[in-house]
C-alpha cells in the first residue's frame, strides 16, 4: 500500500532522515520506532506530504503523494492542538469537511465518532471545557473522521487512562478489521508488541530495524528455551549454558544447534518435559541495546536491511 | 497534492464566522465608530455649548486705562448671543427668566465699569464682583497693547469670545471722530474679507471653507477606511496564524490540506471579516453624512469608488500575506506583533504626511509615496479624493504605475510568503534571523 523506497531529507547539510526504505500493507498495523530525533516526525511529514524529500519517492498504491487523486491519509501528530473556543461538534465537523465530506455527512461522521469514543454528552460543549484525556480522544476523532485509507497516529496512547487506551485499542482493532492501515509511532514497546504487525526503526536518520515484530524479536534473542517440568540433565549436545528461572531450566543454545535436536535429547534423557518455549527478549531491551549500541548505523546500505544484516550489526 | 478551491473555502468560511462572531470583533465594530463619533461630535458639540453659554453670560467689565483714551467710551456694550433653551417660545423658566428656543438670538449685556488700578480691578475680579478686566496699556496708541484678565477655564480660547469687546474698543477709540456709519464699517472690516478662487468651470467661485474641510476629511476618511480595512484583515490573519501555530493545530491541518490552500482560505475569510467591519462603518456613515454631502454637492465618482476597492484588494494581499509570513516563522502572537509593527507604521505613515498630500497632491512626495507599496493604496486614494474635490489633476500614468506595482509586489510577497508559511509553519523554538529566514526560502 505505502511504498518508501530510498528517501532522504537533508537539512544544513545533514542527512536528518537518510535513504530509508520501508513499505506498509494494506490492513496491517506497522510500528515506526526510534529514539527522539532519530527522524521520525521528518519521515512522517514527507509520507503526509508536509515536506518534500530530497530524494527517493514514496507512493501510496503506486501513486505518486502530490497526484491529483491523492488518497486519504489521516495524521495525529504528537504534538496536538484543537480549537479551543467552538463546540465539540464543530470542531470535529470541520475536519470531517476539509477531507471532502458534505457539511451533513461531516456532522453524521461527527456524530458517530463521538459515541464510539464515548464524547456523546460533549458534543456540543466547547473544546476547551474537556479535560485533557478527553482532548486528546476528541483531536484522534480528528484524524479518523473521513474514513482515512492510511492512519498515522504519533504516540497516541499518551495522556490516556486505562480505560481510554483500551478504548482506543478496540476502535484501533475495528479499524484495521475494515481495512485502515494503521502507521503507528510510539515509545510504548509494549504497546507495539501487543497491536503491531511490523515494525522498523530509525536511529539518526538511518533504518536499524526492520521487519516482523515476532521475528525481530527472535532474532534479537540469545538462542534461548525455558524447559518446564523437570531437571536438566548435564552435558546436553548443542547447550552452551543453563540456568534455574522462573519454574523451569533456561537453556542457552549454541547458534549452530537445533532446538528439535535439543528437545529429542532432553526426552531421550527421561526428563519429564511440560513446556518449551523460546525465549525472546522484550522489544524494549531490543530498542535500548540498539540505540546504545548504534548497531546499524555504520552499513551505508541503500535498501532495507536483512535480518541478517540487523544480525550483524545489532546484539551479538 | 492539487490545490483546491473547495476547501479554502471552507476555511475561509471557518475564518470568516468564527472571527465575526468573536466578542473583540463586535467590540471594535461598535466601538471604533463610538469612540469617532464621540472625540468628533459629542466632544465638539460639548465644547460648542461650553462656548454658548460663555457667550450668553452677561458680564461686568473692569477697565483700567492707562492710555486715557477711553475715558468717553459707552458704559455699556452688547452683543447677540445663541439662546440656550429649547422650550418653546415664551416658556418662562424656574428662575423666571424668558427663554428663547434654540437657533433663536438673545442680547447679552456688558457693563464698563473704570478702575484706577489694575490690582484694584484684579482684587474685584478675584472677589467676584466683575467678570472681566481690561487693562489698557499706557502706550497704547503705539502698541496697540490690551490685557484681558478673566477666570475661564476652557481650553483653545485665548482669542475667542473677545469680538464684542474689541469692537466696543473700536467704537470707543473712534467715538466723536467719525460718523457712526463708518465707526460700524471700521468694526465690520475686521471680518475677513470674502475670497474668489478660480472654478474648475471656468471664471472664479466663492472659497468655501466647509466645502474645504469636507474636502480635507473625505479623503482622510477614505485612505483611513482603506488603511483600516487592510491593516484589519491583516492583523487578522496575523493573529489566527499566530494563534494556530501556538495551539499546534497547524500541524493537524496540514496533513488535510495544502499550505496553499490554508492559506488562501485565510485571506479570503479574514480579508472579508476585515471588509465586513469596514463596509458596515461606510454605511453607517453614508448613513449619518450622506444627506450632508449630497447637501454640499460633493459627490464621489464611481471610477473612484472601484479604484478603491482594486486598492483595497492589492493591498491587502500584500499586507495580508506579510503577515502570513510573519505569524508563521514567530512563535507566539506577541513576537508576531513585534514583528509586524513596523509594518503597520508603514500603512498608515501617508496620514501624518497628510496636509502635504492634500496641498500638492502632485509634489515629489506625494507620487513616490504613492508608487511604494506598503503606502500606495491609501496615498493613492488622499491624492484622487483630493483631486475629485480640488480638480487637481493625477497623470492617469500614475494610477496605472501604481496599481501596477503594487500589484506585482503583492504576487511576490504572496509567493514568499507562501514558501515561508509552508516551511515556518513546522519551526518551533527559536525565531528564526534574517540569514535563517532566507535559508528557509532557498530549502523551499
Amino acid at each position: 500500500m505505502l511504498e518508501v523506497r530510498n528517501v532522504r531529507k537533508v537539512y544544513d547539510g545533514r542527512a536528518v532522515v537518510n535513504d530509508v526504505s520501508f513499505d506498509v500493507q494494506s490492513g496491517e498495523i506497522f510500528a515506526l520506532l526510534g529514539p527522539n530525533g532519530a527522524g521520525k516526525t521528518t519521515l512522517i511529514r514527507m509520507i503526509t506530504d508536509i515536506l518534500k524529500p530530497d530524494g527517493g519517492s514514496i507512493t501510496l498504491d503506486g501513486k505518486p503523494l502530490s497526484g491529483p487523486d491523492r488518497p486519504r491519509i489521516s495524521y495525529l501528530p504528537e504534538e496536538r492542538g484543537l480549537y479551543r473556543k467552538v463546540p465539540v461538534l464543530d470542531a470535529l465537523a470541520y475536519f470531517g469537511e476539509l477531507k471532502d465530506l458534505s457539511p451533513r455527512a461531516a456532522r453524521a461522521a461527527a456524530v458517530v465518532l463521538l459515541e464510539e469514543f464515548e464524547l456523546a454528552a460533549w458534543a456540543k460543549k466547547q473544546v476547551q471545557a474537556l479535560s485533557k484525556g478527553m482532548q486528546q480522544k476528541l483531536q484522534l476523532c480528528t484524524a479518523l473522521i473521513g474514513e482515512p485509507r492510511l492512519l498515522i497516529l504519533d504516540e497516541p496512547f499518551s495522556g490516556l487512562d486505562p480505560l481510554n487506551v483500551q478504548i482506543l485499542e478496540d476502535v484501533l482493532k475495528r479499524r484495521r478489521a475494515a481495512g485502515t492501515t494503521v502507521l503507528l509511532s510510539t515509545h510504548q514497546m509494549n504497546k507495539v508488541e501487543q497491536q503491531c504487525d511490523r515494525a522498523l526503526m530509525i536511529n539518526r536518520g538511518h533504518m536499524v530495524l526492520y521487519g516482523k515484530v515476532g521475528d525481530i524479536r527472535r532474532q534479537h534473542g540469545e538462542h534461548a528455551f525455558l524447559v518446564e517440568g523437570g531437571a536438566v540433565p548435564p552435558g546436553l549436545a548443542g547447550v552452551r549454558a543453563s540456568e534455574v528461572m522462573n519454574g523451569g531450566v533456561k537453556l542457552t543454545l549454541e547458534r549452530s544447534a537445533e532446538p528439535a535436536a535439543v528437545l529429542r535429547a532432553l526426552l531421550d534423557r527421561g526428563v519429564p518435559v511440560s513446556g518449551f518455549t523460546p525465549l525472546v527478549p522484550p522489544l524494549e531491551d531490543i530498542f535500548v541495546h540498539v540505540v546504545v549500541s548504534g548497531a546499524g548505523l555504520d552499513q551505508g546500505r541503500s535498501g532495507p536491511p536483512t535480518l541478517d544484516q540487523q544480525m550483524v550489526g545489532g546484539a551479538r | 497534492m492539487r490545490f483546491s478551491l473547495s476547501r479554502s473555502m471552507i476555511i475561509a468560511r471557518r475564518e470568516y464566522l468564527t472571527t465575526v462572531r468573536r466578542k473583540a470583533f463586535v467590540f471594535s465594530l461598535l466601538l471604533t465608530p463610538a469612540i469617532l463619533f464621540f472625540s468628533t461630535f459629542v466632544s465638539g458639540k460639548l465644547a460648542s455649548d461650553d462656548n454658548k453659554a460663555h457667550q450668553r453670560q452677561s458680564r461686568i467689565v473692569a477697565l483700567v486705562d492707562s492710555s486715557g483714551q477711553f475715558t468717553q467710551a459707552a458704559p455699556e456694550y452688547s452683543w447677540q448671543a445663541t439662546a440656550e433653551s429649547s422650550a418653546p417660545p415664551g416658556a418662562v423658566s424656574l428662575h423666571g427668566r424668558t427663554t428663547e428656543p434654540e437657533g433663536k438670538k438673545v442680547t447679552v449685556m456688558a457693563t464698563v465699569r473704570p478702575f484706577k488700578s489694575q490690582q484694584e480691578a484684579l482684587d474685584s475680579l478675584e472677589a467676584g464682583t466683575v467678570n472681566l478686566v481690561l487693562v489698557v496699556a499706557q502706550d497704547f496708541m503705539n502698541s496697540g497693547a490690551v490685557r484681558r484678565y478673566e477666570h475661564d477655564t476652557r481650553v483653545f480660547t485665548s482669542g475667542a469670545d473677545d469680538g464684542p469687546t474689541r469692537a466696543w474698543l473700536t467704537r470707543s477709540l473712534l467715538a466723536g471722530r467719525a460718523d457712526s456709519s463708518r465707526i460700524e464699517r471700521t468694526v465690520s472690516l475686521r471680518k475677513s474679507l470674502d475670497l474668489y478662487v478660480p472654478a474648475r468651470a471656468g471664471g472664479y467661485q466663492l472659497k468655501d471653507d466647509q466645502r474645504e474641510l469636507v474636502a480635507f476629511f473625505l479623503p482622510f476618511i477614505i485612505g483611513f477606511l482603506i488603511s483600516m480595512s487592510i491593516v484589519t484583515g491583516g492583523q487578522y490573519l496575523l493573529q489566527g496564524v499566530a494563534e494556530e501555530k501556538e495551539t499546534r493545530i497547524l500541524e493537524s491541518l496540514l496533513t488535510t490540506v495544502t499550505p496553499d490552500e490554508l492559506m488562501v482560505g485565510k485571506l479570503l475569510g479574514l480579508g472579508s471579516a476585515g471588509l465586513t467591519m469596514v463596509g458596515i462603518w461606510i454605511l453607517f456613515g453614508l448613513g449619518a453624512g450622506g444627506s450632508m454631502l449630497a447637501l454640499m454637492k460633493i459627490d464621489m465618482p464611481g471610477m473612484l469608488i472601484g479604484i478603491g476597492l482594486v486598492y483595497f484588494l492589492l493591498g491587502y494581499l500584500f499586507y495580508g500575506s506579510l503577515m502570513t509570513g510573519i505569524g508563521a516563522i514567530t512563535n507566539n502572537l506577541r513576537e508576531a506583533q513585534q514583528f509586524s509593527v513596523i509594518f503597520t507604521m508603514m500603512n498608515f505613515f501617508p496620514f501624518y504626511v497628510l496636509v502635504k498630500i492634500l496641498n500638492s497632491p502632485n509634489s515629489a512626495l506625494a507620487i513616490g509615496m504613492s508608487m511604494f507599496p506598503p503606502t500606495a493604496a491609501p496615498t493613492m486614494m488622499m491624492r484622487l479624493c483630493a483631486s475629485s474635490l480640488t480638480g487637481a489633476v493625477i497623470p492617469l500614468w500614475q494610477v496605472g504605475a501604481s496599481i501596477g506595482l503594487l500589484a506585482l509586489t503583492a504576487f511576490a510577497v504572496l509567493k514568499l510568503s507562501s514558501k515561508i508559511f509552508r516551511l515556518g509553519l513546522l519551526l518551533y523554538g527559536k525565531t528564526p534571523n534574517l540569514p535563517e529566514i532566507l535559508a528557509i526560502l532557498r530549502q523551499s
